[in-house]
């Protein structure tokens, strides 16, 4: 049988004590073709039985709804089967089971999470702010993950005293830090205007970009394998950039790109 | 905001230095702007596959030595600039801002004098601190003969410092850069190592060069050997207390008689790390891997090479060996041997499992058994053969009877 839910932790739960029991379960967020004969159900988040069901899992593994977070950002399709089948395991055993990497379930469990830790990590580099009149801060990102509002806790801590919204364009929402609190909230489009100075330091950090690179050393997979190029299109030192085309005026981005370094292959 | 071609000018002058690292520090933000992050943080990527986490700048090229394989040396016809503190601050925090960069590594040209040079450095990061309030990471370069007194003033500000000791023996230092002398290098490091030491002996308040100290070697623009650039590199990990130890390849960025007129290859600075690494985190002693009078091996890693001299001490059993013999194990790291670790304790391990668990095999599966299973080769030559083999792979060509008589049949020549 397949299992629908909606991609929520109680959701996950509920569906979880519902397909426990049934050996071809299979559990997913998405659309998924039936083959023929198969049959499906949608099961809607029940917070009571999903309560319950965490209470007791905790009670074998104190982290595990930890790893159930993390498990359920995934932007992989397969995450809500993944999940399951790691939660069924340490319910079998009825201990904690991370270290098991004999195990197929826990392997692609931990593997998943540290994809999504791996892209919190890498954002963290990669995410680019750009100022505006008020002098708050804006940065899109586009990640493969939900992980916008792990990034909070990171970039309040640096930045106390600058309100910042880093804005999820994939998923339409955005993580915001106001100053006071920090929160997220559903955005489709901002509409910003960007401060006198902002063309100007960009322009500056391309330069920079481009001076202390080394052209005899050219290493490209290397540069790609660290800095992947999906990323690339909010980050203005690569040349694939659109940061300001949606945002600043376009002249200003014209002259002040020569220098920079453009590999081949990479998407103009 | 700083002008774009005097920035040109400062960056190039700085960018051959190796050491972009932000880790080691976890200074706390005090209402201000930044903070450290103790694991680094790396924020872009340049084509030739470094990366960007400091904003590397020298405060001034304009330099009164005369170090002869520097491309800021006196007697070099290069454009000059000198920034003045106020315009680096306001770039680092403008930058650190947009999430550009992770903070500042500032280094200088010995402007006017090695006093006045540090003394500018100074002024920048105790600016860039107290009034900018800028808590981000800060490295500083320490200049060459100046003031104690103003090396420990910086080493207040600072997250860490450096004195690049440049090349791996006094002689060849006294050749290359006769300004400068091993003494004026090891000394304030000395110096700094042991005020660090009082300062955390006293539990005084604020912090001291959090992320302590590394330095920098060229390799390939002397003589010096492997064996005893690592001799030196484990007597400055084990009694000087550096984090870091970086090696430059040589590149000829400047023409003179007494330097050498290519570019070092590569690979010999990748094995350098890579020792550098089995002494730092594996556990190795410099005597193991390679003689004082020789290099180390280019067709094998350094790990490999110890291995194949010591294959009676090989294969060994996963699911029994210690964690300091599988980190021996050529092919398995330190995520491998502590997933190895993890998973034996509930089952007994075979290469299939390994294999799952994406434990590099191609070279380990010669050195080790998997639940009393071996699938390498006994032999040390085959091994040896299997080894190279993939390391040569890409550069190796068949020898061919016809290549040579081909050749001058083309060009006539009989």
């Amino acid at each position: 049988m397949i299992y629908f839910f909606d991609g929520s932790k109680d959701a996950f739960l509920t569906a979880f004590l519902c397909a426990f029991r049934d050996e071809d379960a299979y559990l997913t967020t998405g659309s998924r073709q039936l083959s023929l004969g198969q049959q499906s159900v949608f099961v809607p988040a029940d917070r009571k039985r999903a309560r319950r069901c965490a209470q007791r899992l905790t009670s074998f593994d104190g982290r595990c709804m930890h790893d159930l977070d993390m498990l359920l950002r995934s932007g992989e399709a397969e995450r809500g089967q993944t999940a399951f089948c790691y939660f069924r395991l340490l319910a079998d055993r009825k201990r904690p089971v991370r270290g098991e990497f004999a195990e197929d379930a826990v392997r692609q469990a931990s593997e998943c999470i540290r994809r999504v830790g791996l892209e919190v990590h890498r954002l963290k580099g990669f995410v680019r702010f750009m100022e505006c009149e008020s002098g708050a801060l804006y940065a899109p990102i586009a990640p493969d993950h939900d992980v916008s509002d792990l990034l909070l806790p990171h970039f309040r801590a640096r930045l106390p005293n600058i309100p910042f919204v880093i804005h999820d364009v994939r998923r339409s929402k955005a993580a915001v830090w106001d100053g006071e609190h920090t929160f997220t909230a559903p955005l489709a489009r901002a509409e910003i205007a960007l401060s006198a100075d902002e063309a100007g330091w960009q322009t500056l950090w391309r330069q920079y970009y481009a001076s202390v690179n080394i052209p005899s050393r050219e290493r490209l997979k290397q540069m790609k394998g660290y800095m992947p190029v999906r990323y690339w299109k909010f980050m203005p030192e690569n040349p694939s950039a659109v940061v300001d085309a949606f945002t600043a005026p376009p002249a200003s981005r014209a002259g002040s790109q020569d220098g920079a370094p453009r590999p081949h292959g990479s998407a103009q | 905001m700083i002008a774009e071609e005097k920035l040109k000018i400062l960056t190039n002058s700085a960018k051959y230095d190796v050491s972009c690292s932000s880790s080691g520090s976890g200074r706390r933000n005090a209402g201000g702007i930044g903070n450290g992050m103790p694991d680094g943080c790396c924020h872009s990527f340049t084509p030739d596959g470094r990366c960007v986490s400091l904003l590397k700048l020298l405060m001034s090229n304009d330099c009164v030595f005369d170090c002869k394989y520097c491309m800021s040396r006196r007697s070099c016809d290069v454009p000059r600039a000198t920034a003045t503190p106020e315009e680096i601050c306001e770039l680092t925090v403008d930058f650190y801002k947009r999430n550009y960069i992770e903070g500042l590594f500032l280094s200088s040209a010995v402007h006017i004098s090695p006093d006045h040079t540090m003394e500018l450095l100074v002024r920048t990061v105790r600016l860039l601190r107290t009034k900018y309030r800028f808590f981000g990471y800060v490295h500083v370069k320490g200049i060459p003969k100046a003031d104690p007194l103003l090396v420990t003033e910086a080493a207040k500000y600072a997250d860490r410092m450096s004195y690049n000791l440049e090349l791996p023996s006094e002689k060849s230092l006294k050749l290359l850069a006769p300004q400068k002398s091993r003494e004026s290098l090891l000394l304030p490091m000395k110096q700094l190592q042991r005020e660090r030491a009082v300062f955390r002996a006293e539990k005084r308040k604020g912090s001291f060069l959090p992320a302590g100290q590394t330095t920098q070697m060229i390799v390939g623009a002397s003589p010096e050997r492997d064996g005893q650039i690592l001799r030196l590199t484990q007597s400055l990990y084990r009694a000087n207390g550096l984090r870091r130890v970086y090696y430059s390849s040589y590149s000829p960025v400047v023409e003179d008689s007494l330097l050498p007129a290519v570019q070092s290859p590569a690979l010999r600075e990748h094995r350098l790390y890579q020792a550098d690494w089995l002494l730092r985190f594996y556990g190795f002693d410099v005597e193991e891997l390679v003689p004082e009078d020789e290099n180390l091996p280019l067709d094998v890693d350094p790990k490999c090479a110890w291995a194949l001299r010591n294959l009676h001490l090989f294969p060994v059993e996963v699911n029994r060996a210690p964690l300091e013999m599988l980190l021996r194990v050529p092919g398995i790291g330190g995520r491998s041997a502590q997933k190895i670790i993890a998973a034996r304790r509930y089952t007994a391990l075979t290469f299939e499992h390994l294999k799952k668990m994406r434990v590099v095999l191609r070279r380990a599966r010669h050195f080790i058994t998997a639940s009393g299973k071996f699938y390498g080769e006994k032999n040390e030559l085959a091994v040896r053969g299997l080894l190279t083999a993939g390391e040569h792979a890409e550069r190796a060509q068949q020898l061919s009877l016809f290549d040579t008589a081909a050749l001058s049949a083309r060009t006539g020549e009989l």
